[in-house]
């Protein structure tokens, strides 16, 4: 079958070497993946969301068969991973490192006809589908320079290029829009849209909450080599449903927000520096009869507060219930079940 | 359009041929845009042999004279520039091959082409066939040049049987690249294995002097490398320095048996450490 994904219990463990002075070293294992299992429908936009480290470019990598799983089964587009391995790079287009993946001494038609070689196009059809990509993707001014002169956003069009220059029913793209400025990175996300359209199947990783938010059909959370959530995001922010959520921004130290974590009702909190400030997300069981003390505790640990409201749940918030932490960089996570 | 994955990931010969004339083409492109290199590479192999020429030179008639005694030719210009001619293709297979591999790992370029269903016998297959375009052409032209600035004859003695030597000797020494270039692929460690590999082997082909004057164990050695029957085949070919077996075809014939297994043992081996680091660390990571 084209397009679909299944995952059964797929599991990955790294083995890493430890240094231990200057002679000694001792080996230690890593699980990267945890059983994951998850199915991709013909058709879909699936999106999967981590932090750094999470376990989403492990499970890319094993899919796309960089990396052989430890555990578990896959299949893909009705071709079983680690024995039918040629038959799934045939018929999936990939877009893994950004623009590591490409010759940079070479032009951008250079490297999609090669690319299209490699995946075994005629000479013809390699020529013509480069070409048809270049127009596409509004390369054409550009085409016939070396890569190295090219803007990172525009080595990252021609890498998403040559994830299609086999025109495969599943599309895998890690972080696509990396580097990208807004409006490319938009008009990417539409030629995504589009092809996904077509029919073609889409997977999609992405730290990006709001990209997953507006292009996804379903999405899945995945943190810890784990998969956390999985399902639409109408439906994964129904399961905050019963929760209210309110942002607080201002000057608030790790005190203070420890204290907000251990008031009563709240289920979760989450901290990031934004613009300067901090940003508090608070999730209570009822967040009117919260406010108040919620104010109240603020102001005895001396924090500022700029801006109080009570917010939409949204997929940011549901990334939070399920990680307690935020996917930004700079984050620290106060779980309320700990204080 | 032809749809790629109708045939699921199975090529036809034609694809595959296809695949590696693709993968030589990239390569040949690529280094055009690299003029300073294969200058670099022609001036080489002729400033390696002169130097000891000179030094020939240098030291009086009788050099020259204890020279033809050990190596059956006086026509010593000619036997070193061959052998660093031959030098130059070895120490190409090397570079093009196992270097290659860590220079792609750190560009992340290895990653995309595994990607892809072109399988790593055809990509090697295509890299090895840019090695030999691009280690002939400049050995050749560093062979003619060297030649006519110290006024030798380049083509004197029977360069049909020398052509053989060299074509033979190339498929045995890709096959040892390959094992080097699993090494490259275990340890992530290229400059170092490769740098070290050539020297061994250029110190064992007898690049500069007959392998005859290598004690017992270390002759032994050398016969193992199928670029000291490349080397002393050539010159024996052109020069008349004498074939190991005294008559040409039974030297080609070693070099067939080394055709035979060598690709087969360095296929083997990379597949091997391939299918190890995708197990673990993955083939991209550097």
């Amino acid at each position: 079958m084209n397009g679909h994904v299944l995952v059964d219990q797929l599991a990955k463990t790294y083995i890493t070497r430890q240094r231990r002075g200057l002679f000694k070293s001792e080996t230690k294992e890593v699980p990267a993946l945890k059983g994951v299992s998850l199915e991709i429908k013909p058709g879909e936009l699936f999106g999967l969301l981590g932090p750094n480290g999470a376990g989403k470019t492990t499970l890319i990598k094993c899919l796309t068969t960089l990396l052989l799983p430890s555990a578990g089964r896959a299949v893909i587009n009705g071709h079983e991973l680690t024995r039918d391995d040629n038959a799934i790079r045939a018929t999936t287009g990939c877009m893994l490192m950004g623009e590591r993946g490409l010759y940079w001494k070479l032009t951008a038609r250079e490297n999609l006809v090669f690319f299209g070689a490699l995946y075994h196009l005629s000479p013809a059809d390699r020529r013509k589908r480069a070409d048809d990509l270049i127009e596409q993707l509004d390369l054409g001014e550009i085409a016939d320079r070396a890569l190295e002169s090219y803007s990172s956003g525009q080595r990252m069009k021609v890498a998403f290029a040559k994830a299609l220059i086999n025109d495969a029913p599943l599309l895998i793209l890690d972080e696509p829009t990396n580097t990208l400025d807004v409006p490319s990175a938009r008009e990417l996300r539409a030629v995504v849209r589009q092809l996904n359209d077509q029919g073609k199947t889409v997977i999609y990783t992405t730290h990006i909450m709001s990209e997953a938010e507006t292009l996804c059909d379903r999405v899945a959370i995945i943190d810890h080599g784990q998969v956390l959530a999985l399902g639409t995001v109408p439906e994964l922010k129904a399961s905050l449903a019963r929760e209210a959520v309110l942002r607080i921004e201002g000057v608030i130290s790790s005190r203070a927000s420890q204290a907000v974590a251990a008031l009563g009702g709240v289920t979760r909190t989450a901290v990031q520096a934004v613009n300067g400030h901090t940003e508090l997300t608070v999730m209570a069981a009822d967040g009117a009869a919260l406010l108040p003390r919620l104010i109240e505790t603020l102001t005895t640990h001396q924090a500022v507060i700029q801006k109080i409201a009570p917010e939409e749940v949204t997929l940011e918030d549901v990334f939070i219930a399920r990680t307690g932490r935020t996917l930004a960089e700079d984050t620290r996570a106060v779980p309320a079940s700990q204080n | 359009m032809t749809h790629p994955h109708s045939r699921v990931g199975r090529p036809t010969f034609g694809q595959t041929l296809s695949a590696a004339l693709a993968e030589t083409q990239l390569r040949l492109i690529n280094i055009t845009r690299y003029p300073g290199q294969m200058v670099m590479e022609v001036v080489i192999p002729i400033v390696f042999a002169a130097m000891p020429m000179l030094l020939g030179r240098a030291s009086g008639p009788d050099a020259a004279a204890n020279f033809a005694a050990n190596t059956g030719t006086t026509n010593y210009v000619a036997y070193l520039l061959i052998g660093s001619a031959v030098f130059t293709i070895v120490s190409g297979a090397f570079w093009h091959v196992a270097y290659w591999i860590r220079f792609e790992q750190e560009t992340g370029t290895l990653e995309a082409v595994y990607l892809t269903p072109t399988s790593t016998l055809t990509l090697a297959s295509g890299v090895a066939l840019y090695s030999v375009i691009r280690g002939l052409t400049t050995a050749f032209i560093a062979y003619v040049i060297g030649c006519l600035i110290f006024q030798v004859n380049p083509f004197s003695g029977d360069l049909l049987v020398a052509l053989l030597f060299v074509l033979s000797g190339l498929v045995p020494l890709y096959g040892m690249a390959l094992v080097f270039g699993a090494v490259v692929l275990r340890v992530k460690e290229s400059s170092a294995i490769v740098n070290l590999m050539q020297w061994v082997v250029s110190f064992l082909m007898g690049m500069f002097f007959p392998v005859s004057i290598f004690p017992p164990l270390l002759r032994w050695a050398a016969l193992l490398f199928p670029p000291t029957w490349m080397t002393n085949g050539v010159r024996s070919a052109l020069l008349g320095v004498g074939f190991f077996f005294d008559v040409w075809y039974l030297d080609l014939a070693v070099l067939w048996v080394f055709m035979l297994f060598a690709p087969l043992f360095g296929f083997w081996v990379f597949n091997r450490v391939e299918r190890s680091v995708q197990r673990n660390e993955g083939i991209g990571q550097f």
